[in-house]
Order: C-alpha cells, then structure tokens, then sequence
C-alpha cells in the first residue's frame, strides 16, 4: 500500500469507501431500530397516530445512530493507534529549514475585553517567537468593536503590545468604518487589502490562543500540500472556571476525541470549516470562497450567516480538500460561561445551520458537504422532531390505555409479546446514547494520571453523564423555540460573546428559564393525570424541565466550578500542568485601578486627558475629506455635551461619530485640558486627577 | 478680576504640572522649571486679557507650545498642523518619551533621539495590495425555483382570505349543527 506522505496520494475511492461503511453502520442500525419499532406497531395494526410517530421516528433514531456510528469508527481508529490518513501525518520528516510559506494571523474582534484578547495574542506571539520561524507570520487585529470605550482600549492595547515586544511591523490593527457581515465581512476586508501578500491565512476567534509550534506545523503542511485548501484543527475547551464551562472542557476530553477521530474517518479529505483554529489557503480562498447570495426576498434573507461550513464546501467544490487534524495539540479556545450565553450562541448558530439548507440541494456540492449540511440542519430540526413525537407517543399510549380499560384487555400488549421489543429498543437507544461516552472513557482511563487520576476520571464522566442528561431536555425547549422563532423569520444579529461574567442572577434565570420550568410542571401534571404508567419513563425530560432555573444557576456558578477543580473533578491535563502559551491569560487584580465612574468610560478618560492615546488615535484615522460648517458645528455640539454633561449624555453613535473624526478628537484633548474646573463635569475633573491610565 | 495670587493660579499650576507629568517629561526640576515658565507667560498674557481663566490661559500657552513641537517633529516646515502634531506626539511617546525625555521641546533633539523617532512611525497595516473578491452565482438547483414561484404566488392577502372563509364555514356548520341536530 503506498505510503501517505503527501495529501495527493490519498487513494481515490479512500473516502468513497469509508463513506460506504459509515452509511452502512449508521444505517444499518437505523433499519434495526425502525424494524423494532414497527414490531410494537404491527401488533394491532397500524393507527394514524403510529404512521406519524414512524415518520417522525426515522430521523429521531437516524440522528443518534449516525452519532454513534461516528463515535465507534472513532474509538476504533484510536484504539487501533490512529488513522492512516492524517493530514499532519504528511509533514516532512526532518521538518524543512526553510521558513513556512506567509502566513496571516486573524484576530477578527467585536467589543471583546481586550485584556484577555491581547494577552492570548501577546503569548502566541511569543511562542511562535521561540520556534525560530516568526518571521513569516503576521498577526491582525482587526476590529470590528462598536463601543466607544472598547475600541480605545483596543488602540492603546494593541501600541503597548508593540511596544512591549518590538512588534510594529508584525502586528497590525485594523478598525472597519461600516461593519458589514460580521466576522465573514471582517475576513473577506482584510482578503480585500491584503490577502494577496500571504499565502496562508489562520483564522482565530477572540478566545482563541495557538502554540507557536502548531502555528508552524500548520502552515508547513500546507507547503507540503498544495492540493489542500484548509486545514482545521480540534480547538480543546481550557480555563473553565464555571460548571458548564469545566463540563465541557471534560465533555470535549472524554467524548471528543472519538468524535473526532471518527469524522476524519469518514471525510477525510472532505472535511468541515468551523471558522476558527484553522488555516487557510488564501488564493483559493478568494477566489472560491466568496460567499454567494442565498435565494431569498430581502438582503437580510439573502446574507449567509453561518460562514464556515459554506466555505469548506466552496472549496471542496473548487478541487481543494479540507482536513481536520483531529489530533494536533496546542489549539485551545473557552467555552461559554453560562447556560444563557451558550444558547445565545446555539441561536444563531440554528438560524445559520437552517440557512444551509440551500445547500443541500445545491448541484456541485460533495456528497461529504452535503452530509456535513445535514447533521447541522438535524442538529437544531431534530428537536421539534422530538417534541411532537413525545406528544404523538404520550396522546397514542393514552388512547391505547382507554381502550384497553374499556376492552378488558392488557394494559400494554407490546410487553406481553413473545419478544420485548420494546425493551430491546430502550436497550439500543440507551446503548446509542451513553455507549460512546463509556468508550470515549475507557481510553481517557489510559490517561488517567493526566485527569487527576482513575477514580476522578470516573466521577468525573459519571457527573458529566448526569449533567448532560439535565441539560439535554433545556436544550430541547430552546431548540424548538429556535427553529419556530427562525421559521418565523424572526432574525439575531452578530453580539458580543460574553466570555467572562458567569453567575447568573436569579432574576434573569427566572425570566429566561420560566418557559421551560412552566412546560416541565404542565407536562407533569398532565403525565400525570392523563398517562401516570409513562410518568417514569418521561422523568429525565420533566426533570430537566422543572429543574432549569436552578440548573442555569448551578451550572453558572464559578464558587462551585472552582470548588470541582480543588476536588480534582471534571479536571483536564491544562490544568494540572498549564502550557506556556496559556499562562497569565487572566488580568491582574483590579487593585489600583481608575475610580469607578471612571472606570466606566476608562477607555473615553484616556482618550480625551492621555496626550499618548489621543495622539494614536488620531494618527490611526483618516484626514477627514470634507468639513463642512454643518458637521463642525455638529461635532462642537457633540464636545460640548460631553464635556459639560459627561459622557452618559451622548449615545454610543454619537460618541462613535465623534471619535471617527481626528479633529474633533484633537480639539476634545486639548477642550479637556484647557477648560477651568468649574466648566467641566465631574467626570473629566475626576479624570484629570488621574493622569496616569496605563 | 484675578490677580497672580489668587487661588485660581495654582489650579493653573497644578494642571499644568499634571500636564507635563502627562508628557512623561522629566526629571521632576525640568518638569517644574517649564511649569514656571509658562505659568509666568500666562499671567503676562492674562494681564492683557483678565477675564480669561487663568487654566484655559496657562494650558492653552502649552498646548500650543508643545503642539507646534511635535508638528515639527515629523516635519520640518510648514504651520503647526493638530493633525501632525498627533502624529509627532505619538512618536515621541513611542520613541523619545522613554528614552530621551531630556529631548521633550528641545528645538534640535540629538541625533539618536531623532534616529529613534523615525522609526516609531508605525503601522496600523502593511501596504496595501488591493484584490477584488468577486462573488460567483450559485445554482441552488431546483430547490430555489420552487422558492421562487412560491414568493411570487404567495400573499398575506390569500391567506387571510383562505382564513376567513374556513371561520365562515367553521360558525356556518356550527350553526347548522345548533339549530338542526342539538
């Protein structure tokens, strides 16, 4: 068999193979679960209410078995010591002398606290200082931050960074005028500008923090490669401080990587894009990858959402492959703090995924896109799915009951049969569901010490299993309210991603969670009255249910996230020995900081009194092409509200107008400083007496 | 009226410190030594015009001072331009700030001070070298055909119409049903 030294030599019915097998399992134990079913059907016939619960059944079941499927191929490449085809696999060995080919850095940012932003930065830059091989990377900011404070901060930030590692030349900032398209916009502005200079572009995200050693080895497989269009690496979720976040961090440790390993198994060369933690082939990239419009009435119909999973196929359909190096270390990103914050996150990600729909059916699109498109759309579809199905399931077993009341008959004839059907599919849906978890756990056992040990490692997937299984039926709730809301064509925008604060107040878990608390206690009563056999087999979706207020509470909370990692529970190899590259992410203690009034608009207090910020400001922007009499009185308005009523009393566009124009700036330093006490508000006074920000 | 005692003066002594403190200039004898001086200007100039304050006269002396120092910076001609002098200012605060702050209003900075100076200009960007991303057509297949025949046929008007007339009959044989077989 020849060797698989380069991504060309990939044989040609490789994946046609794989993807046979992977269809066959997945299927094959779809078929078994549908035969099961219509065996308790057939058993009186089939009602109408049986033909929907079917048609609904198929999918349901389809889904859990194709993610079973995936995890099993994955557990048994891993066990058998990894893939033959692994894209990292074709690095040259001894690694070339030679510099990688150029390589851009993409920060795109959106109002993110820049402390823990440029810290990431400042140490990946670092670490890629230590190969030797920086020279050929680049690193770019580029913003698209539409709060007036932030963007500041961001400036001064991204010139200290510069300052502090002689970098200028090396990191660039770039803030967008109109930010149109979110993070794809703010991409394709920076193709626009400057893609031609490099031939390789890694896109982070703003949590995102990259080994140099990967970053090399990233862009040196592309040199080796030059079939290959993108490259995506397997983020690993690190520094949970709360519950949900250190659940996850495990949850990606245990089950992760069979996942993982099992869908490079079965694409192989036709892989995903997740938008993030990846390289890209920047020729081809803009050429191929522009995203086309979506069939739709408005503009806002027509504009893809969710990027990636676009792209990829874009450029699988180009001619070039997309791997994913599953098992590439030194690629880490955070999850999301809270329950709500995920879900704010799993919203847009519905409507995005629901939008690929397009694609679907779109000719020229790879059988393995179109497969990648499915397992999104049935990722948020599948929920309604299911809701309907439980309901259909519940409304048809109480009929059944009545008539068998009414009928003098067994109460259930399904557990009277010869064979019990239906607990060989309870038996096949319990082991499609938890089996990859035990499988994913008996390989992290052989690297148990890394996880605090043998015993942690168990209590760790036994609280992770029970979690997932409170947290599932919530997910269920918003799910469906996604995909309605979405049928709807009622649209999210791009927001900040709230990575830092996590506690979440019990007034807000009551607003936002009183939905499914309020479906919980209805379901229970009405299980309960109407259909009390099924009451015991519904318990882990009403439990869930009841229990979501305190659930996104207690899943918040960091108290007890960091008492877990002080008990060695849900603990992960970072944290027992934390790599270079993700020390001093955190902040120092916010000991000496600016007065909190001032804190408040800390990044407009140093634009307007540090002559060092103002200045940077000001040399970032551009020469205004017209003044006019009409906008210079409206500016001198506009610094006048300010100074005089503080900066609460301009709205956040009108501040942005301001700071936009490099005179007005000019002249709200120089109004600052030379205006008598009594003249300016408290705020500047306040501000003035601290002339040192930094 | 003020005179050079009143408080008001050292408000305006005080700023302008902070101001200079701002600058970074030291050492603290230089950083005094400008205060006083300007300060001094200042109430020259307020004599001539009492009714200014004397912070807007003392800081507006050193803005303009330290303005047209750093115009000249990055530039050996021409007027005091805000513009420029941003420009300057962020490249004495990258350069000299530090390193030289004997140099803070010098009117010919040593020679390393201005070597240093000339390379802190920096970058926001590399050059630039324009591509134009050209978006292809997508053919959605038969799916978006469909789609569109459906938007063109649809309107909220038929389906409130369709709506209505199912109600009517909905209360019709409803009715029927009252008054014939209840």
């Amino acid at each position: 068999m020849k060797p698989f030294a380069r991504a060309a030599d990939l044989p040609s019915d490789a994946a046609s193979f794989r993807q046979a097998l992977f269809l066959a399992t997945g299927g094959g134990i779809t078929i078994a679960g549908v035969l099961l079913v219509a065996s308790l059907y057939r058993l009186d016939g089939f009602s109408v209410l049986e033909v929907l619960q079917m048609a609904l059944f198929i999918p349901l079941f389809g889904q859990i078995a194709f993610g079973f499927t995936i995890a099993f191929w994955g557990f048994v490449v891993l066990l058998a010591g990894g893939d033959r085809y692994q894209i990292m696999r074709t690095l040259p060995e001894p690694p070339d002398s030679a510099p990688p080919g150029a390589t851009a850095i993409l920060l795109p940012i959106f109002n993110e606290d820049p402390d823990r932003t440029f810290r990431g930065l400042e140490n990946m830059f670092r670490s890629l200082e230590a190969t030797g091989a920086g020279r050929a990377f680049d690193f770019f900011i580029l913003s698209d931050t539409n709060q007036p404070d932030r963007w500041i901060e961001e400036e001064a930030a991204w010139v200290d960074l510069c300052e502090r590692l002689n970098a200028f030349g090396r990191v660039f900032y770039r803030k967008r005028r109109v930010s149109i398209h979110g993070k794809s916009g703010n991409v394709a502005d920076f193709c626009r500008r400057w893609g031609r200079r490099y031939r390789y572009a890694i896109i982070l995200d703003a949590d995102s923090v990259m080994a140099g050693e990967t970053l090399v080895r990233l862009a040196r497989v592309m040199d080796a490669n030059p079939g290959v269009g993108i490259v995506q690496t397997s983020p690993q979720i690190v520094r949970g401080n709360s519950v949900l976040q250190r659940f996850l961090q495990f949850a990606t440790r245990s089950v992760g990587p069979i996942f993982a390993a099992g869908s490079n198994f079965w694409h192989l060369g036709g892989g995903n894009y997740w938008g993030h933690n990846a390289i890209l082939r920047l020729q081809p990239f803009m050429e191929h990858c522009v995203l086309p419009e979506l069939p739709g009435r408005s503009a806002a119909d027509r504009h893809i959402l969710s990027h990636d999973t676009v792209e990829a196929a874009l450029m699988k359909q180009a001619g070039y492959q997309v791997w994913f190096a599953y098992l590439e270390g030194g690629s880490y990103e955070e999850g999301p703090p809270n329950l709500s914050e995920s879900l704010k996150r799993d919203r847009r990600w519905c409507q995005g995924n629901l939008q690929h729909f397009w694609f679907l059916f779109a000719p020229g699109t790879q059988f393995a896109n179109r497969i990648h498109i499915f397992f999104g759309l049935m990722a948020y579809l599948t929920a309604p799915m299911l809701v309907v199905f439980i309901a259909l399931g519940a409304l048809d077993h109480h009929q059944k009951e009545v008539f068998a009341a009414l009928s003098a008959q067994p109460a259930d004839p399904t557990w009277t049969g010869g064979i019990p059907s239906s607990m060989l599919l309870l038996g096949l849906t319990l082991t499609l569901l938890f089996l990859p978890k035990f499988l994913g756990a008996g390989l992290l056992l052989r690297r148990a010490r890394e996880f605090g040990g043998t015993t942690r490692v168990v209590a760790g997937m036994l609280l992770e299993t029970l979690l997932s299984i409170l947290l599932a039926p919530i997910l269920l709730y918003f799910y469906t309210r996604f995909v309605v809301l979405t049928a709807l064509g009622l649209r999210v925008g791009w927001k900040t991603q709230n990575r830092t604060e996590s506690a979440i107040p019990f007034a807000d878990a009551l607003k936002t969670y009183a939905g499914p608390t309020f479906v919980g206690l209805a379901a229970t009563t009405f299980a309960a009255w109407w259909v009390p056999s099924l009451l015991a087999y519904l318990s882990p979706i009403l439990a869930g249910l009841v229990l979501a207020i305190p659930l996104a509470m207690l899943t918040s909370s960091e108290r007890v996230g960091n008492w877990f990692r002080r008990t060695g529970l849900l603990l992960i190899p970072e944290e027992v020995s934390t790599p270079e590259v993700l020390q001093n992410l955190d902040p120092p203690s916010p000991e000496g900081a600016a007065p909190s009034g001032v804190r408040h608009f800390q990044g407009l207090a140093r634009l307007a009194t540090d002559p060092r910020t103002n200045a940077i400001h000001i040399a970032m922007l551009r020469r205004s092409k017209s003044r006019g009499r009409l906008k210079e009185s409206y500016l001198a308005s506009l610094r006048q509200r300010l100074l005089q009523d503080g900066p609460d009393a301009l709205p956040r566009r009108e501040t942005m107008a301001l700071l936009w124009d490099p005179e007005a700036v000019g002249l709200l330093h120089r109004e600052v400083w030379c205006s008598p006490n009594h003249s300016l508000h408290p705020f500047w006074r306040s501000a003035l007496r601290r002339h040192d920000f930094s | 009226m003020i005179t050079s005692t009143d408080p008001a003066w050292d408000e305006a002594c005080e700023r302008l410190e902070k101001f200079l403190l701002a600058h970074r200039v030291a050492p603290r004898e230089r950083m005094l030594t400008l205060a006083l001086e300007w300060l001094r200007e200042a109430q020259t100039l307020h004599a001539t015009d009492p009714a200014r304050d004397p912070i807007t006269a003392a800081l507006s002396l050193a803005t303009a001072r330290t303005d047209e120092w750093f115009s000249r910076l990055v530039a050996d001609s021409g007027p005091a331009d805000p513009l420029r002098a941003a420009r300057g200012r962020a490249a004495y605060f990258s350069a000299l700030a530090g390193k030289f702050p004997i140099a803070f209003l010098d009117p010919s900075p040593p020679s390393e001070a201005l070597a240093a100076l000339r390379s802190a200009l920096f970058q926001a960007g590399p050059e630039l070298e324009f591509q134009s991303l050209v978006r292809k057509e997508m053919d959605y297949g038969a799916m978006e055909d469909i789609a569109h025949e459906t938007w063109e046929q649809f309107s909220w008007g038929h389906v409130l119409r369709a709506f209505a007339l199912w109600v009517a009959v909905f209360f019709a044989a409803w009715a029927a049903y009252l008054k014939f077989f209840a």
